[in-house]
Formats: C-alpha cells, structure tokens, sequence
C-alpha cells in the first residue's frame, strides 16, 4: 500500500512542545483518547486512579455479597443481586479503561489480579470493613454509595475521555444503588424497634469509614495523597475535603430526619465559616486499613485469591478457544 | 376444583417453585467469584431472572390461598420443600464467604443440564390446563432462550478447549446426572397431575430432553452417564445441602417474620 | 507470564428498529460468541436493544493522531447545502410560493401530499 502521508507529517515535536501541546488541549477542555500522546506522569496517575477504582468496585461486590442470599424477602433478593452485579459491572467498565492505558506498558488484567495479590493495589477503605447485619447492607447502599456518588460526579468531566464515559455509565447506575439502599434503611427506620436498632448500629460502625472514604484532607495527613495532580490536569475538580463537605450538606440533614443520631457530638454546621465541624477519624487506621491491615481485609483477598486460582484451569482453557 | 386437585396443583407449583428458588441461589453464590469478571455479570443476570421465575410461581401459591409468597419461600423447612435434588447440591466445598472451592465445570453442566430441562417443562406447561400457570410458562419462556444458549455455548466450548476442561467436565456431567433422576418426578401427585393436565407425563418429558441433548453430546464425542435418583426431592427427600442452604435463605426473614423488610 | 485467552472486543448495539448502531463499551473474551453471550449484560442491562454487533478490536481501522488530519475541511462548501440556496425562499415569494424546505420535503414521508 502507497503511503503518501509521510508529504504531510508535522514537524517533529520535541518532548517539551508535546508536553505543552498536550497541556493546552486540556486547559482548551479537550477531551484526551486512550491512542492520545500523553505524559507518562498523566497516563501513570490515570492508571493509578483507575485500576484502584476499578479494583475497589470488584472487592466491594464482596462485603454486599454475603446479604444476597440472606436478604429478607423476593423482591430484597432480587435488588441486592442487581445491585452487586452493577458493582462487578462498574468494575469490568473500570478495568477496560485502565487495561487499555496499561497496554504500552505490555500489562493485562491478569498483571493487575496480581498487583492485588501481592498487596501493590490498594482498595478503598470502606471494603475492608465487616458487613455484620442486614442493616450494613442498606447503609453501604444508601450512605457509601452516596459518598461514592459525590466522588464519582466530582470527575464526570474528566480530562480523560474513557474514564469520563466509564463514570457516565457508572453515575447513572449509582442512582439506583443510592434509592436502593434508602428503600432498606427506611424500611427499617419504620419498623420495629429491634429493626431501628440494627441502623442505628450500622450508623454507628460505618461513620468513621464513611469520613476516611473522602480521603485525607492534606497530604501532610498520610503522604499519599494524590490530590493535586488530579486538580491540575482536571481529573477532579474538588478537594477531599470539599467533597467531605458537600457529603456532609447532602446527608446529615437527611441522616437526623429519619431519627438517627450521628456518633459525633462534635458534629455541627459553622455559619460563620459556612464548613461542617466534626472529629477527624484516625487517619493513622485509615492509612492501616488500605495498607491490607483493615478487619477483614485478609479473609476479603483471600476470598477473591482462592476463587481466581481455583478458576485458573477456566481462564487456561479459554485461551484454547480463541478466535 | 376438589381440595385434592388443588393440592395436586400446589403441588407442582411447589415444586417448579423451590426448584427456580434454589437453583438462582446457587447461581448468585457465583456472585463476585466466577471466573472472568464479564461471566460475573451475565450470570447474574441469569440468576436474577430465576430468582424472579420463583417469585411468580410463589405468587401463583399466594393466589390458591397456600400463604404469602415470602413466607412460602422463607420459612417452609427442608422436608416440606419440592426442589430437585440437583438444584441444592453445593457448588463446592467451603462456604460462600469463606474458601469457596467452586468447581466451574459443575456450575455450567448443571446449569446447562437443568435449563434444557427447564425449557422441556415450560413448552409442556404452556399446554397446562391450568391457564394462569400456561400464561406463565409463556411469559417465562421469553427468558429462556439467552440462559440456554448462554450455558450451552460454555458447555460446548469448555468440551472443546483443554483435556483438564474435559475431564473436569466428565466428572461434573456424572455427578449431574447422579443426581438428575427427580428432575420430570412429579413425586407423590402424579397421578392428579396426569388426570388433570396440568403438565404432560414425565417419560414424555424425558424423552424430550434426550432428544435435545443428544445432537450435542454426540458432536462434542461425549458419552452421556448413567442417570440416577439419590432423593426424591418432590416428595420432601432432601441431601443435608438443603439444610444448610435455607438457614442462610431465611436468616434474615426469621428474626421477625411480622416484620416489614 | 502465561499466555491469556483476553481478546478485545467492540460492543455495538441498537435500541429501536429504526436506530442506528451505537458504540457501547469494549470487552474481554475469548471469541465472537462469548462476546456475544457477554454483552447484552454488561452493558444493556436496563435499555431495551433490538441488536448487538461484537466486533474484534484488531479488525477495526481507526486513525492515527496524524491522519485526523485528513478530516478537516475549508467552510467554503455552502454550495452541497441548502444553506447556500437560502434566497430562493425570497424568490418563491415572488411568484407567491412557499419554498419546499428540508423540513416541509421529511415530513413527506408515507407519500401523504398536504
């Protein structure tokens, strides 16, 4: 095949004029694509962004999973199964998106499976954390979800291109997990008083997770935080912090209506600042917790572990069929 | 209809029930566990829509005045249930949260096997005389189409793939069929099932089911094994599996079953 | 590393019988029919679709970054739409006619003269 493109190539960019090039599509709100020229440091965050995202979705289907078959009637079985298949769903989305910016790197899925193995991808605190009741399984729904949407809508903008659409999708879905999650908790908040009990618990366990799910609000807190690359090149607009505030506004009114108290007497609104007040959680646990030192953060990985080798023959057989 | 046709009719309903019923349980177990996360999500959904196949007929129970579909599916003990012995077997050993040695290979022969089964009885069904079950079965119908082909194409793929595959494969489809014999049973109500067309003869049924899965077998050189009855599980005789399986079914139901969930 | 049977396949579908495919999302599999058994439940789980193509990503010729190039066009082409017959509308008024425009002329269709 006659090539004539070459009459037409572009000068030579050195790797400063791409880099330049490149910030300017993203302050001109261009939307950057997988086959893009990006600088590593970019496609490294990204890939450090969305595999833990992606891998989060994956590892929490596990908590939710053991009320599937424990939910309380027909039509609870039916809401939680969806439920956890969205978030397997929203991880299959996730990792697409980061297999496809791993791919000059020469890694699949498979090298990510193994990253999480060998502890080198972390996942979200809030999944290293027991599901004790049914209860637990309407606060993920109704309150980590809710976090989880106050993120996720935080980066719907995303300077890039595929993860932006992946959370298109993912935002929508989020939408039905939230409603399902308040259809459990108001059901029970209506219920009996062992039934009122049960939340009030959950509410209890789950509060400081829910602070730590935002991320710590310095990097000076844990030394890890990679909250200012992703403002810089507009993956995110808002802080941690900010967003911990907007889930504040959103939730605590909303939590207190329907008779709950929050395990915060701290906790209050400052006109003056116009900023929620509230005790910090242990960010030392936090940074314990993502570290694989959570309470059940074993037995999770294990679980994920036993059943990835137990189906190595599947995935070897696979690659029998291709074509 | 005479209290006994009505409890022939319940009966079936039962056993059409519980068999949709446990077998979506055991499929939603795969949850987050099976072995490409793709797979996970499609066999959900094949799980969901047999967990939704239960709720009807449940609600069929409800409608003859046997007691309120959750209740039915919740609370009625192991010798009371009409499910297939093959559809409470454990995926494996271990327990879904903990260590769940999940064998693949029986996943899809015996999903592969009881939905081929399915169809042959929902074809039948749609020639019930009892017409709000034939409207079922129509509807039902609709589902099945992607759940057959869907195990059916990992039948056929996993027989064609490795000799570890196909031995994993052999065994599952023999521990299947150990268990397949109560499948077209209609147990202790035969008879007025028969007399009142409710579903046409079980050797009728089977017959069917040979015929469908013959071509297959014989295109992937598989010898089908001997079929075998361990329990007849529509007259309420059940492995300890069931046991097991309906504590967890129910844990929740059972704290207050006056409780709105 | 061992090899893996993750083939990467384009998901497109239909919602309406009269719509055209829509790209969805991309997939991993082994071959066309479990790509096929995969994709309807993993990205149309609550729309309603009347058609899905899978599509092997390798088959498909996208263009390179450079190659964008060949899509731009000068906006000197006003003669391919109607935008640059717009005067006729003054004209028909003249001879005390209305103009058949794009929208009269689409909603035509079944043949029905108004």
């Amino acid at each position: 095949m006659y090539d004539a493109t070459h009459l037409f190539e572009p000068p030579v960019m050195t790797e400063e004029e791409k880099l330049e090039h490149f910030k300017e599509r993203i302050e001109n709100g261009e939307k950057i694509e997988a086959d893009d020229w990006m600088p590593d440091f970019y496609r490294d965050t990204l890939i450090k962004l969305i595999s833990m995202h992606g891998i989060s979705e994956i590892m929490g289907a596990l908590p939710e999973k053991e009320w599937v078959p424990k939910a309380p009637s027909l039509r609870r079985k039916l809401g939680i199964m969806a439920k956890v298949q969205d978030e397997m769903g929203h991880g299959q989305l996730l990792l697409r998106v980061v297999e496809d910016l791993m791919k000059p790197y020469g890694k699949t899925r498979a090298d990510l499976m193994d990253d999480l193995f060998t502890g080198r991808l972390k996942f979200h605190n809030v999944f290293h954390m027991p599901t004790r009741s049914w209860a637990d399984a309407g606060t993920i729904g109704w309150l980590v979800d809710g976090a989880a949407i106050i993120t996720q809508t935080n980066m719907l903008g995303a300077s890039y291109g595929p993860y932006a659409r992946a959370l298109q999708r993912i935002c929508a879905e989020e939408v039905f997990h939230a409603q399902h999650g308040e259809s459990i908790i108001m059901a029970l908040a209506e219920g009996t008083p062992a039934q009122k009990a049960m939340i009030q618990e959950s509410l209890d366990e789950w509060w400081e997770s829910l602070l730590m799910f935002f991320g710590p609000a310095t990097k000076e807190t844990t030394g890890t935080s990679k909250q200012d690359v992703t403002i810089a090149y507009k993956i995110r607009t808002k802080t941690n912090e900010e967003l911990r505030q907007n889930f504040f506004t959103k939730y605590v009114p909303r939590i207190r209506s329907l008779g709950l108290v929050i395990p915060d007497p701290t906790l209050r609104f400052d006109e003056e600042t116009g900023q929620w007040i509230y005790a910090q959680p242990d960010w030392t646990e936090f940074k314990k917790i993502i570290q694989g030192g959570g309470p059940r953060s074993k037995e999770r990985l294990a679980l994920r572990q036993t059943s990835y080798q137990n189906n190595a023959w599947v995935r070897e057989a696979l690659a029998e069929t291709i074509g | 209809m005479t209290e006994a046709e009505r409890l022939a009719l319940a009966s079936l309903l039962y056993q059409l029930a519980d068999d949709d019923f446990l077998y979506a349980y055991r499929g939603s177990e795969w949850l987050g566990l099976a072995p490409h996360i793709e797979e996970d999500v499609a066999s959900s959904s094949i799980a969901q829509d047999s967990m939704g196949h239960a709720a009807m007929y449940y609600q069929l129970l409800e409608e003859i005045g046997e007691g309120k579909a959750d209740a039915l599916a919740h609370v009625r003990l192991a010798h009371e249930r009409k499910n297939s012995v093959l559809v409470e077997r454990v995926n494996g050993p271990g327990y879904y949260m903990e260590n769940p040695e999940y064998d693949w290979a029986y996943a899809v022969v015996r999903n592969y096997c009881y939905t081929l089964a399915k169809k042959v009885r929902i074809d039948s069904l749609k020639k019930s005389s009892y017409a709000p079950l034939a409207a079922l079965a129509v509807k039902i119908n609709m589902e099945l189409y992607y759940h057959l082909l869907h195990w059916q194409t990992w039948f056929t793929q996993l027989y064609q793939s490795t000799e570890t595959a196909r031995q994993k494969m052999d065994a599952a489809l023999e521990r299947v069929l150990a268990d397949f014999g109560d499948l077209f049973d209609y147990g202790e109500a035969t008879q007025l099932i028969d007399e009142m067309q409710l579903m046409e003869d079980q050797g009728v049924l089977l017959d069917r089911w040979y015929q469908a899965l013959t071509p297959v077998l014989v295109d992937l050189n598989v010898t089908l094994p001997e079929m075998n009855m361990t329990y007849n599980g529509r007259n309420g005789e059940h492995s300890p599996d069931l046991n097991d399986a309906l504590s967890t079914l129910g844990e929740v139901y059972l704290l207050d079953q006056s409780a709105v969930w | 590393m061992t090899e893996t049977f993750y083939q990467e396949f384009e998901i497109f579908s239909k919602r309406t019988p009269n719509a055209a495919f829509t790209h969805q999302f991309s997939l991993l599999a082994p071959n066309k029919e479990m790509a096929l058994m995969m994709a309807q439940e993993n990205f149309m789980r609550r729309e309603p679709v009347v058609d899905i193509w899978v599509v092997k990503r390798e088959d498909i010729r996208g263009m390179t970054p450079d190659e964008k190039q060949m899509l731009q066009r000068l906006d000197n082409k006003d003669y391919r739409t109607t935008k640059g017959y717009g005067y006729l509308k003054k004209k028909w008024r003249h001879y005390e006619q209305q103009m058949l425009d794009e929208k009269e002329i689409m909603s035509w269709q079944g043949g029905d003269s108004k």
